[in-house]
Parts: C-alpha cells; structure tokens; sequence
C-alpha cells in the first residue's frame, strides 16, 4: 500500500513540476485540478482500513471542490473576464523557476529524513511532497504576474497544507475540513476577482466606443 | 580472425538495419495521416542513388567539406560498435566505454558542424549554432542517465549497465531518454526533418548545400545514430540481461520497433515546438533522468 | 646525480642564453633549445627513474643554504615547462623579430630565457625563502614579457593588472612562508604532514598560488593579459606559467596536513571555473581573449581532479582518488600542449592578418591550410574529443567521479553533480570551439582576412611538434602512464606507480583503430567523390542573388543562444538600433561581453577605497605646522592610553 501511496503522492510532486514548467494558462489550470483529484484519491486511500463516512465526506468535497469547481471558476473567469493573453506572463523564467521547483523537491526528500517522524509515516512521501507541494506554489505565487496563476499557486500551497494535515486525520478532528473550507474561501475570492476585473472593464471603457465597435 | 569476422558481421548489421528505421517511422506517419506513404526502403534506394552521383561542392569549401561528414560517419559507427546488443555484447567493452561512446557522439557532432560551417551559408550557420547549443542540454540528461544507471548496476561499461533494467525510475528514465532522442535525432517536437526551407530547422539547414556521397554518409550516419538511441533507450528500461538469448533478440527487435513507432505517433500528433521552448523540454527531461538517479541512489542505500 | 648535471647543463646554457639574447638572435634560439632540451631530458630522467634528486648545496643564498630537489611532481611540470618554453622560443624566432619590433626583440628574447630559469628554479628549490624570491622574479619576467609591445596603452594596463594581481597573491604567500617557517622552524621545505596545526594555512596558499592558476573568481586578470600579449608569450602563460599556480596547490597539498573541507572547496571552485570558463568564452569576439578563458576553463577541470583526490585522501585514500589526480596532472600536460598550440595558432592568424577580431576573418584555410588544420587539431583535443590527447584526461577524471558516484559516501553526493557539469562543460566548449574554427578558418573571407598568407617554416615546426605531442597522448595514454603514476606516488604515497586502475591500453588500442578507420574513411569518401565527379559552385543562398561574407553567422551570432542562458553571468552590454520604418537606413546590433567579475566587483571596491584613501590623503598636506599639531595629538592620546591602562 505505501508503494501505491508513493506513486500517488510522486504523481502529485510531477503535478507540482509541471505546474512550474507549463506556460499555458489552461494547462495549468488543468494541472491544478488533477492534483485535486489526486489528493482526494490519496486520501480514501489511505484511510483504506479505517474507512468511515468521514473520510468518505471529505475525500468527495475534496474532489468536487479542488478537481471541479474551482478550475471550473478559473476557466469561468477566464472567458468572463476576457483574458485574451492566454500565455503566463513570469518574473521569473520557466527553466529557471523548474530547475528551482526541483532543487526545492530534492531538498525536501533530504530535509524529511532530518526529521522525526512517526515510524510509519517515516517510509512515505507525505512529508516531502507536503514540503514540495508547498514550495511550489511559493515559487508561483512570487514569480507570476497574472491573477489567476497567483489563485493556482495558492492552490498548489494549500494542497500541500492538506498534505500535511492528512497525517493528523485522526488526532485533531476538525484540521481537514478547516481546509476545505479554506477552499471555499478561494472560490469566493476568485469570484471576487471576476467581478472585480468586469468592474474595472466597465469602468474604464466608454460605452459609446461599445457600440460602434459592434457595427 | 573469428572474432573479427564477428566484429565485420555486426558491423554490417548495424550498417544494414540503421536505414530501416526512418522507413518505418515515414510509414506510421502515412498511416496515421490515411496516405500510403514511400516505400519502407526508401532510404535504402535515397542512398543507393546518391552514392552514385558527382558532388557539387561550395567555392568557399575547403577538403574538410567531404572529410568532415567521413569522420563523423566514422565516429557513429564507432559509437554503435561499443553498444552492447542484449546477449551478444559489444564489439570492444572496457571499464568506461561508456564515456568514449558519449565523447564520440560529440565527435560526429563537431565534424557535421564543421562540413556545415564550411559553405559559409548563413542558413547552415544557423543550423550548426541550434544543434551545438541544445546538444549541451542533451549532454546533461544522457550524462545523468550514464551516472543512473552506473550508480543502479554498480558499474562503469555498457554491458554490465544496461543488462538489468533502470529500476524503479525506468519510466522517469524512458521518458526523458526518449524526449533526448527526439531531440538529438532532430524529430518533431525539436526540429521537422521534412522542411527544408524554413529558418525553424536544425539538423536539414546543415545539409543543405551536401550532396552526392557526403550526403549519404551523413543521412546515414543519421540513422546508425537514431537506431544507436533506440537500442539504448530500449536496453535501459528492459531488463534483457536477464532473459534468454532468443527472447532478448526479439524482445530487443520488438522495442527498436516500438520506438520508431512511437516516434512516428510523436510526430503525427505533435507540431513543431518554439524554438524558446526547446530548452524547457529538455530541462524537464533532465529532471526526469535527475529523479530517476535519485530513485536509483535510494535503491542503493537500502 | 645525472639530473644535477643535466640541470646543471641546462642553466648554463639558458643563463648564456640571456647574454646572447641581445644581440645574437640566432645563437639565443640554439642555446634556448639546448637549455630546454637538458631541462626534458633531467625532467624525463625523474619521471622514469626511482629515486628522488635531493641536492644541499655548501652555499648560502640570502642566509639559507641552497637546497635543490626534483621528484615526479615538479619533473612532470619541469617537462611541461622545456616543451613549452623551447617551443615558444623556436616560434618567436620568426614571429616576434628584429626586423619587425627592433626595440623589443632583444629585450623580449632576453626575458624569455630568463623566465625559463625562474620557473624551473620554482619547481626545484626547497627552500622557502628562495621559493618567494624565484617566484617573485618569475612574475617579474612573465610581466616584462607581456608588456613587450608597450607602446600599446591597452598592454600596459594588461600588464599593471597582472602585476598588481599577482602580488596579492605573492602577499598570501609570503604570510604563508612566514607562518610556515615559524611553526616548523626552518624554511627548509618538504613533507610535513605531521604538523596538524599547519592545516588552514592551505587557504592561505589556495588563494596565493591560485590568483596565478586563474581559477574563477581570480582569473580577473588573466583575459586582457593573454589577449594583449605576443602570442608566444601567451603560449608559454597560458601553457606553463599559471600551470605554476596549480604546481603550488599540488604541493602544498601533498606536503601540508589538510583542512577539512579543502577538497570540498577545491572541486567546488574546479565546477565553477569550468562552467563559467567556457560560458565567458563563448561570449568572446577577440580570439586571443576567448583562448584565455578556456584556460580558466581547463584549470577548473584540473581543479575538479585535484579535488576529488584531495577528498579521496581524506577518506582513507581509495583508489579512484588516484584516477582523479592522474587525470588532473594528465591535463596540465594536455592543457600545456594544446593551449600553446592554439596560442601559437592564433599568433599565425594575428600576424597574417592583424586583428584578433573574429567577426573581421574567415575563410583563412585557404590563406594558411596548415595553420588552419594544427588550430582545428588544438581545437578538437581542447574540446575533449577522441582520439587526442584532452579525452584522455577528461576520462581518467571522469572514471574518477564515477567511481566516487559509486561509493555512495557523502562524495558521490558532489560526484554526481560534478560529473553531470563536466559533461555539460565538454559540450559547451565544443560549441565554443566549432564557434571558432567555423568564423576564423572557414566560410568566405571577411574585412581583415582578404590579403593573409601562411605562416613560415619556423612558426609552423613548433607548432606541429606540440599537435604531434598531443596526438601521441591520444594514441598511446599508456606510454604516459608512468610518468602520471610516479607524480601521483609523489604525491600521495599509499597510490604506489604501477599497472594504471584504468585500461588505458584498451582506451589506446581503441583510439588508433579509430584513427585508421577515419583516415580510411576521408580517403575513401574523397576518392569516391572524385571519382563521381566533382563540382564547384557558389554556396546556396536560397535564392538571394547578392550575398556578401558580411551575411554569414559571425561569432556573437553563433554562441547567441549560449550566452543568453548565461545572461545572468556574463551581463552582455548591448547597443542596439532595430531597423525603422519602410526604408530603413542604419541599423546595428553590437554586442561585448566584459570581464563580470572585474567590471562588477572589483573596479566598484576599489573605487570605493581609492575614495577613501582620497579622504585620508587630506592630512598630508604639507603644512610643517599641522604636523606637529598631529605629534602633539598622538602624545596625548599616548598618554591617555597610559594613565587608562594603569587606571585598570
């Protein structure tokens, strides 16, 4: 089972890098919502033995809101607010923000061994790719322009706190769906930059060159 | 004397098969486009015939034009004679051929440059300064795969490491393997070997002014090379050491051909990349073969 | 005691040489090559023979005795330092001549010899003392020898660099002899070991030695003095005389206890310097600059293997640490040879034409078809190919990595990287070096190279002797073996010379057989095209009716997408005006790579301490009566200090 785990968990670290290294919008979007649906396995999977209509709760909100609302919000606030620019504009370059991303990775392996761990948490990737996941979304939220990349990359950290949180699952109740509901939050904030962007393209264009654009 | 007949016999296997793979790549391409496509042996016959032509060579070129391309078909088939064929070893293995036969890839890569360099043609400059610049982003990720699989087998010659598999990372491995023979090969997605005419290509701007038997020994030089990666590619991710001897010949004949038909569905379902894109590909592909030694590193320690 | 004669011999006849430089230019060529042929012959006496030349002599020079010795380490750089010198010396004869330079002909012969004595006596002495002053004289000589044509404003601000860069380096080192002697209480030199408390002095003597070896951060000077030099002098700098620097950390590190951490930082700077080396390289439009950086380049490569052994000592000396020095000695013998070669190669295409300046040549192989063959040979050794003499080395270091890759020992965690930069630095200096060969040599003649002509007998023999040299490295590595091995004994006893750990014979045998098949193949495939019948005809231009050589890629094209991946290093200044409009009228690209380090480090610091110095210099004035208002001050505060300290 742990190898199935890591191999979930290597597949959400590639996400991680592929999210790094993508220079268009929708695919990064797709990325993010791929890691969504990932984690919202991983966790079912894990819990395998102690199943209970909890985990089961959490793993679908999970999946529904990270694999399918939010991207579908993001693609939603793509057209509305016309982003034309479907390139991601970035501070710093895709090689250099990949060859980053992938130091960051190969350090959190390192550093996760530094640390004292439960024994059966020790052989897993969880930690790690936490760290990863993590330092990911660091690198997009500070070396992309747009919005909307800034919304994935903050997804991308929050998976990694979730990560996180999937090792305290049992001992401290209420952390996951607190995380959840961090997701929720992230939707109502990418709403809030939909309507903030219409506002502004309301704003700042004449209605009247509307009209005779439409001719 | 037996084992130089063995030495000539592989020899001419190698030089026999190599023109086969672009056939087979051109066919799936027709395939999959519903066009029937040349002949299998189409470059067989391309070869044939320019064998037998006069050259046409630059005012400008110096003798290095025709003995550039002899030295580098030279090198490749060299480079072929030290890769290891599944059960039936290498022509000449020692500890670190490895190094030679990655050393006289760039050998080959030098002298094509050079024949290139020598028309004075802005095109071929342009197409000599592309390959050198991306084969150094080539030679990181074949230099990782070198040291992954040295670190999993615990040894330094071709034979020893590519018997056994790459272990677990022999897929991060495949893939980024596969992405350099794309690349150094010149295949979609890096460079379109059917334009000739377009200032987005790499390997074909620097041959445009080659002809008669330089240009053969060049194209196929070209094919001992892409089959050279295919044998490579398919000995690191299967294990043939470990199977019988028929098996892995056919094993090892069926992977070759699965990887020129991968090549040929690469092709027909992908466009050409952006030229400032390029080093991103390969960038990732070296992270691939970066994992993968790390992977292969953490087998070790255990 | 043959060595002691064979040395004896060949300082005499340099010393003559001194004398005879002035005025009689042949009688100086013949005595030079005499001198360095004794020097080959007692340097080859060490390297195959057993025992070790340790030679007191009665007299005292500055109060110590003169105390002599010459092991395999400084006989293999004592070899090195006769080919190259005698070499170079042969090549000026025709190069840098009375006729055409009368006031620094003379001068420049004159010094030549006298380099050729202070690097030898640094290779020999044993003694501290006579170590400073022999190197002293040695960056004196190589800094006369620089500024030979110094009417030239950018040579002597080449050679002040030099000068003032290699004295602070000499600083290091004498603190270093200083400490050294008061620790041990003599300033007699050899293994110390046993002195634990010696250890961090190593730094001391990294940085001295290396601000001459030219390692990255202090290569500083090294571009503009290899550029504006005769190009027989740069031969010889480039060949032997930063070879010194890397001679000094070898030795201190075989003699001195070693720091922790010191093979870490030394393979750290080798990856550095030779990454950065090559991508400063590529950068470069001026030929003589651009050999200059592989130089930094190379030494990195030593450096890395030097490293590596120095790690592997550490370590309780496992066998690959032996491949990692060898390979490292291997190629300051490599890097010696093909430099020069290149060096010498760059002095034929300078002197036929007049310009370093890449992007004004082309087209010279049909001018200088030797020149343009030995510079191709220099250019494929550098470049690390099969079958010369740069793969060789190249792969005993590399065997060397790979073997630590596999001891899975906190090593491997830096042999991997180092490995995978190694590989990534043959490919980039091969782009640099195709780069070259293709603007320089081949295509269609630009501005400069219209009325070239080959260079004469005299510059072309030394220049074949050292391609020879290089192919019969290739060919037979196991011919050489010896040599290596007793350098390496020398250095590290536990590595005792014997059967080498690696199949050189195998790499060897293979080299040749490559060889013959490429010769046969070029015949093969030239008889066949002639016999087909073969044609000239204009370049394809895809149908463009009026090109000009003006259009084909020059060298900044080239190396363009090379040097913006290294942007971030090599801050490329760019004057650019894009064509405008329909018609355009003028439009440029142009494009210069500086020296980062220099430019952006240390002309901004020592601004900065000029400033201050400045501020400081407004008390000394001239006025006799502040003077002695400054006198005044000082004895108060002395007193102060007095009656505080007695308060305590």
């Amino acid at each position: 089972m742990s190898d199935t785990l890591n191999l979930m968990i290597g597949l959400a670290m590639g996400l991680n890098l592929l999210a790094l290294g993508c220079s268009q919008l929708s695919t990064l979007i797709r990325v993010v919502s791929l890691q969504g649906i990932v984690l919202g396995t991983l966790t079912l999977l894990m819990e395998s033995e102690r199943l209970d209509w909890r985990v089961v709760l959490v793993a679908i909100a999970l999946i529904t809101v990270k694999g399918v609302l939010i991207p579908g919000m993001l693609r939603w606030a793509l057209r509305a607010a016309n982003i034309i620019e479907r390139e991601i504009k970035s501070f710093i370059g895709f090689v250099p923000s990949l060859l980053l991303g992938a130091g960051g990775t190969i350090a959190a392996v390192a550093f996760a061994r530094t640390l004292p761990l439960l024994p059966e948490h020790a052989g897993t990737l969880i930690v790690p790719g936490a760290i990863a996941s993590l330092l990911t979304g660091l690198i997009l939220l500070i070396g992309r322009a747009k919005a909307i990349t800034q919304v994935c990359g903050y997804l991308i950290m929050e998976n990694g706190i979730y990560l996180f949180g999937l090792l305290l699952f049992h001992s401290t109740p209420m952390l996951v769906e607190l995380g959840i509901l961090m997701d929720v939050t992230v939707g109502v904030f990418i709403i809030g930059i939909i309507m903030d962007r219409i506002q502004r393209a309301f704003d700042s264009l004449d209605t009247s060159k509307l009209t005779t654009l439409q001719e | 004397m037996i084992s130089l007949l063995y030495i000539i016999l592989r020899l001419a296997l190698w030089l026999l098969c190599a023109p086969l793979l672009p056939g087979i790549i051109n066919k799936v391409k027709a395939w999959v486009a519903g066009r029937r496509g040349p002949p299998l042996f189409q470059l067989y016959y391309d070869l044939a015939k320019l064998w037998r032509k006069g050259v046409v060579m630059s005012t400008l070129a110096s003798p290095g034009f025709i003995i550039g391309p002899a030295v580098a078909w030279v090198s490749l088939t060299g480079a072929a004679l030290l890769m290891p064929l599944g059960p039936a070893g290498s022509a000449l293995s020692f500890r670190g051929d490895v190094l030679l036969l990655i050393y006289l890839l760039a050998l080959a890569r030098f002298c094509t440059v050079w024949a290139a360099m020598e028309t004075g043609s802005a095109f071929e400059g342009m197409g000599a300064a592309r390959e050198v610049s991306y084969a150094v982003l080539s030679e990181a990720v074949i230099m990782t795969t070198m040291l992954t699989l040295v670190i999993q087998t615990g040894s330094i010659s071709l034979i020893t490491m590519l018997s056994p598999s790459a272990g677990a990372g022999a897929v991060l491995l495949g893939a980024g393997l596969f992405t350099v023979l794309l690349a150094e090969n010149c295949r979609v997605p890096f460079d379109d070997p059917n334009t000739h005419l377009e200032l987005t290509m790499i390997h074909e701007a620097m041959l445009l002014d080659h002809s008669g038997p330089p240009l053969a020994a060049i194209l196929h030089g070209a094919s001992v090379k892409l089959l050279l990666f295919a044998v490579l590619l398919v000995q690191t991710v299967i294990p043939i050491g470990e199977m019988s001897a028929p098996v892995a010949y056919a094993v090892l004949a069926a992977g070759v051909l699965t990887v020129a038909v991968g090549v040929g569905l690469v092709e027909s379902i992908m466009a050409r990349l952006a030229f400032r894109r390029v080093p991103l590909l390969l960038t990732t592909a070296f992270l691939l073969c970066l994992f993968a030694l790390l992977t292969a590193w953490n087998g070790g320690v255990r | 005691m043959t060595q002691g004669l064979l040395l004896l011999i060949a300082f005499a006849a340099l010393t003559a040489s001194i004398c005879t430089g002035f005025r009689r230019p042949r009688l100086w060529l013949s005595l030079t090559v005499i001198g360095a042929a004794f020097g080959a012959c007692a340097a080859l006496w060490a390297l195959l023979g057993t025992e070790i030349w340790d030679w007191h002599g009665g007299f005292m020079i500055g109060g110590e005795a003169l105390h002599l010795r010459l092991d395999g380490l400084s006989a293999l750089f004592l070899m090195l330092l006769s080919v190259v010198g005698g070499a170079g010396a042969v090549y000026s004869h025709e190069y840098w001549t009375d006729d055409s330079h009368p006031a620094s002909a003379p001068r420049g012969r004159a010094c030549w010899s006298a380099l050729m004595i202070c690097m030898g006596l640094v290779l020999t002495v044993s003694n501290g003392m006579h170590f400073l002053i022999a190197w002293e004289l040695f960056t004196i000589c190589s800094y006369f020898l620089i500024t030979l044509d110094r009417e030239r404003k950018e040579v002597r601000a080449a050679g002040w660099l030099y000068l003032v860069a290699s004295h602070a380096g000499t600083l290091c080192l004498f603190v270093f002899f200083t400490l050294l002697e008061t620790h041990t209480g003599s300033w007699d030199l050899g293994p110390m070991r046993e002195h634990a408390e010696l250890a961090p002095l190593f730094w001391l003597a990294l940085f001295g030695f290396g601000v001459k070896a030219g390692y990255f951060p202090l290569h500083i000077w090294l571009p503009s003095a290899h550029a504006n030099a005769p190009s027989h002098v740069s031969a010889i700098m480039s060949g032997v005389a930063i070879k010194m620097g890397i001679y000094g950390i070898v030795r201190f590190s075989g003699w001195l206890p070693m720091p922790d951490g010191a093979g870490w930082a030394v393979a750290l700077l080798g990856v550095v310097s030779a990454v950065l080396g090559v991508a400063f390289a590529l950068g470069q439009h001026d030929l003589k600059r651009l050999l200059a950086y592989h130089s930094v380049e190379n030494i990195g490569i030593i450096l890395i293997g030097l490293g590596f052994a120095l790690v592997a000592v550490q370590q309780g000396s496992p066998l690959w640490g032996q491949l990692a020095l060898a390979g490292a000695l291997l190629h300051v013998w490599n890097h010696g040879l093909f430099k020069a070669l290149l060096f010498l190669g760059a002095g034929s295409v300078l002197h036929a034409t007049g310009t370093r300046e890449m992007s004004r040549l082309g087209g010279l192989w049909r001018a200088m078809p030797w020149t343009a063959a030995l510079f191709a040979l220099g250019a494929a050794a550098i470049s690390g190919l099969p079958p010369l003499n740069g793969f060789v080395s190249e792969w005993l270091v590399f065997l060397g990595l790979f073997d630590a890759a596999l001891s899975h020992g906190p090593s491997a965690w830096v042999a991997v990287p180092a490995a995978i930069l190694l590989g990534v630095t043959g490919a980039l200096a091969l782009a640099c070096f195709a780069k070259v060969c293709g603007v320089v040599f081949l295509g269609a003649p630009r501005s400069a190279a219209a009325h070239a002509h080959e260079s004469g007998l005299t510059m072309r023999v030394p220049m074949l002797v050292l391609a020879g040299l290089c192919v019969a490295i290739g060919l037979a590595p196991i011919l050489f073996w010896p040599s290596i091995s007793r350098a390496v004994a020398c250095w590290c006893p536990v590595w005792t010379a014997g059967a080498p750990s690696a199949p050189l014979a195998t790499l060897g045998a293979a080299h040749i057989t490559l060889t013959i098949m490429v010769l046969a193949a070029a015949v093969w495939l030239w008889r066949k095209s002639r016999a087909n019948g073969l044609r000239r005809g204009p370049t394809w231009d895809c149908g463009y009716a009026t090109p000009t050589p003006r259009m084909q890629y020059t060298s900044a094209s080239f190396a363009g997408i090379i040097s913006e991946w290294f942007r971030w290093i090599l801050i490329p200044e760019r004057k650019v005006r894009r064509p405008r409009g329909f018609f355009p009228t003028e439009a440029f690209h142009m494009e210069h790579v500086p020296e980062t380090v220099l430019e952006r480090v240390i002309t901004p610091l020592a601004s900065i301490v000029m400033k201050v110095s400045t501020a400081v210099r407004r008390l000394q004035h001239g006025r006799l009566q502040f003077y002695i208002l400054y006198l005044l001050i000082g004895l108060i505060a002395l007193g102060v200090l007095v009656f505080w300290g007695r308060a305590q």
